[in-house]
């Protein structure tokens, strides 16, 4: 039975979705909050249900992705971190714990940096955010499929079908697909690009809360060698690297991501 | 009718298994194929040409803007139109066009287009564009969801920046400038202004409101092309705009001979050269956001209307044979005669009042380009003056309009082109 439901909320005008699970009772728990990647967000994945087990699950939709609105208010980084401070006060939740993965890494680190009393402890899984020369970071918008599913599964024969993702009214065939894959990467190409990195590195020594840094050992999106740079970045950081996994490991060991996830937060 | 000379500057001497070693002309194709010295040699032999083509008749000698790509090295169209501007008398100069996006500040394309306005004494024809995705995106690395909003940001400056003759400051998103104040003003209060596009709704609406001469310029030929020049010309009646042809401009390439036969000799081969060397690799062809989802909904449902996906690949093959070429409307091959009747076809069938004449095309040889503009000037031009001639043209420099005028209705002082390669009379 899945807990997390889908709630629509207003915000400066624009309506926008989230996966909320409600409280758990007798929980006193931070509650989470878990910010999607530059594709989509991943629905009511069995992950989250297994996280709201203990603790309330917030899991809004950015806006300008799927079916929420407000895309057009957000230009860059510092503007999707306005957005989410102004969602957590409204949804009376602070402090939270932060899962972000990818974008919502990066996003998450900022938003750790400049709300220091929202985040208690930050997740960043596959995160996006710095730049490193040596090892740069493949270009995603140039990926066919079949790479970026590569890039993002260790075993991408065992991949399913189709990601999970949070369905959008009215998208049920390929065209509509198509315009909104790309409505959704089209917001996401605020933050990164063409490069990944939005001048974070710079204020990451302001980031008080607790890092744990969750990586895929095979990651094709973000090379495993961002792990230890976030790492060593931040005041109080460590990585925790997942074999079996790439750029997805709460798809691909659900199982693994949430233990590591849980004794972190716990 | 109008005719413009124009050629992409495309490298000539890439190996013939470049499309199977490479599947990109663009962004990421090594460097190390190309010979600085060979393309100076090839810079030269374009100037050589416009300045021919100006003295043949055409009204308009068109240069444009593309980057990191042996398909056409021409990374600052201004520079290329400062050459022909002080070499040539009377075609207009159109620069089609500056990728508004990709200059910083923008009034460095005020700035620049007014100098060569001026050095040109008003026959500047300004063309804003948006850039391919390869361009502007890739290479230059703008936001693709954000290209479109800074193109029309840079555009409004820069036409106030022609306009108001007071000093202004610029508070825009892109842009924020104290003093603009530009320096030179154009001749023309302002030039013409063209903006090409590839079938976005977004450009149809722009160019629709502010009566600029919209551009399709493709390489796909007449089918491919028809859907969508159809579906502009619709568009503007709907929204109750100017169907004066000459706000529609159009690439054609052209392979003039004196048989037949000779302009398959003479041209097959740079046809397929630059069909086959000009791969576009489907990774660099739509970044998310490059078009709106209007536009993606749109392009659906035009789908592959006009040229099927498979006629596509064995253009890009160079399966087709020269002919095939010619009757898909890739290119416009053949007699003179030939030539006119297709183009008069072509024009009337799609309402377009600016030829943009393509008469070098990939490796082709100078002295061939040569006698295609020589020919294309004396016998195709002047027997197509008559179409759209009750429609004004107010798309087109006033100045470069008056001196080709003048000089066709000079004596004329020309003889029969030579034909190249020993083709005999």
């Amino acid at each position: 039975m899945s807990t997390l439901e889908l709630v629509e909320l207003e915000l400066d005008g624009a309506r926008v979705r989230a996966l909320d699970s409600g409280g758990v009772p007798g929980s006193d728990a931070a509650p989470l909050l878990y910010l999607h990647d530059a594709e989509h967000h991943p629905g009511p994945a069995p992950f989250l249900e297994a996280l709201a087990e203990r603790r309330r699950v917030i899991a809004p939709e950015y806006p300008g992705y799927g079916a929420s609105e407000g895309g057009e208010r957000i230009a860059e980084l510092s503007d999707l971190v306005l957005y989410l401070r102004r969602l957590a006060g409204g949804l009376d939740a602070a402090p939270l714990d932060v899962v972000g993965h990818g974008l919502g890494g990066m996003v998450g680190a900022e938003l750790a940096i400049w709300c220091p009393q929202l985040v208690r402890r930050l997740v960043l899984v596959g995160a996006y955010g710095l730049w490193l020369d040596d090892v740069p970071v493949p270009d995603p918008y140039t990926m066919s499929p079949d790479e970026r599913r590569r890039a993002q599964w260790h075993d991408a024969g065992a991949a399913p079908e189709q990601e999970p993702m949070l369905a959008v009214p009215g998208v049920d065939d390929e065209h509509a697909r198509a315009v909104l894959r790309a409505q959704n990467l089209a917001m996401s190409t605020k933050f990164l690009w063409p490069l990944p990195e939005r001048g974070t590195v710079r204020r990451l020594h302001a980031l008080e809360a607790p890092v744990l840094v969750v990586h895929g050992e095979a990651d094709g999106l973000v090379p495993p060698a961002y792990a230890e740079a976030w790492a060593a970045a931040v005041p109080q950081g460590r990585v925790e690297l997942m074999v079996g996994a790439a750029h997805l490991p709460m798809l691909e060991r659900p199982t693994d991501f949430v233990a590591v996830v849980e004794r972190f937060l716990s | 009718m109008k005719f413009h000379w124009f050629a992409e500057v495309t490298y000539p001497d890439l190996p013939a298994d470049f499309p199977q070693r490479h599947d990109s002309s663009w962004v990421d194709i090594p460097a190390s194929l190309a010979d600085p010295r060979r393309v100076g040699e090839v810079y030269r032999m374009f100037v050589r040409l416009m300045v021919q083509a100006d003295r043949w008749g055409f009204d308009g000698l068109a240069v444009n803007e593309h980057h990191q790509t042996s398909f056409a090295m021409t990374p600052s169209p201004n520079l290329l139109a400062a050459s022909l501007a002080s070499m040539t008398e009377r075609a207009a100069i159109l620069v089609i066009g500056d990728s508004l996006a990709l200059y910083n500040p923008p009034t460095r394309v005020a700035e620049e287009l007014a100098y060569l306005d001026c050095l040109s004494d008003g026959r500047v024809i300004a063309g804003f564009v948006f850039g391919t995705p390869m361009d502007s995106t890739f290479s230059y690395g703008v936001p693709p969801v954000e290209l479109r909003d800074r193109v029309n940001e840079a555009r409004e400056l820069v036409l106030r920046a022609w306009r108001e003759p007071e000093p202004f400051a610029f508070n825009g998103r892109y842009t924020k400038l104290r003093y603009v104040n530009v320096w030179p003003r154009p001749i023309q209060q302002p030039p013409p202004i063209w903006v090409p596009g590839s079938g976005s709704v977004e450009t149809w609406d722009l160019v629709t409101d502010n009566d600029y001469c919209y551009g399709h310029l493709s390489f796909s030929g007449l089918r491919a092309a028809r859907p969508v020049v159809e579906g502009y010309w619709d568009h503007v009646a709907s929204r109750g705009g100017n169907l004066n042809p000459h706000r529609m401009a159009f690439t054609q390439i052209c392979c003039v001979a004196p048989t037949d036969a000779d302009a398959e000799r003479l041209y097959a081969d740079a046809v397929r050269y630059f069909y086959t060397h000009n791969p576009q690799a489907a990774r660099f062809l739509a970044p998310p956001g490059y078009h709106t989802p209007a536009t993606m909904v749109a392009q659906f449902a035009r789908g592959n209307a006009g040229l099927s996906a498979e006629d596509r690949r064995r253009a890009a093959s160079g399966e087709m044979s020269f002919w095939e070429y010619d009757e898909k409307g890739y290119i416009v091959a053949g007699t003179p005669e030939r030539v006119r009747q297709r183009l008069r076809e072509l024009a009337v069938d799609l309402r377009v009042g600016q030829l943009i004449a393509t008469l070098h095309m990939g490796d082709l040889a100078e002295e061939v380009a040569a006698m295609n503009t020589e020919l294309f000037g004396r016998e195709v031009i002047p027997y197509l003056r008559d179409l759209w001639a009750d429609e004004e043209d107010r798309w087109t420099p006033m100045a470069s309009q008056r001196r080709v005028a003048a000089a066709a209705s000079a004596p004329a002082a020309a003889s029969a082109p030579a034909m190249p390669g020993g083709g005999g009379a």
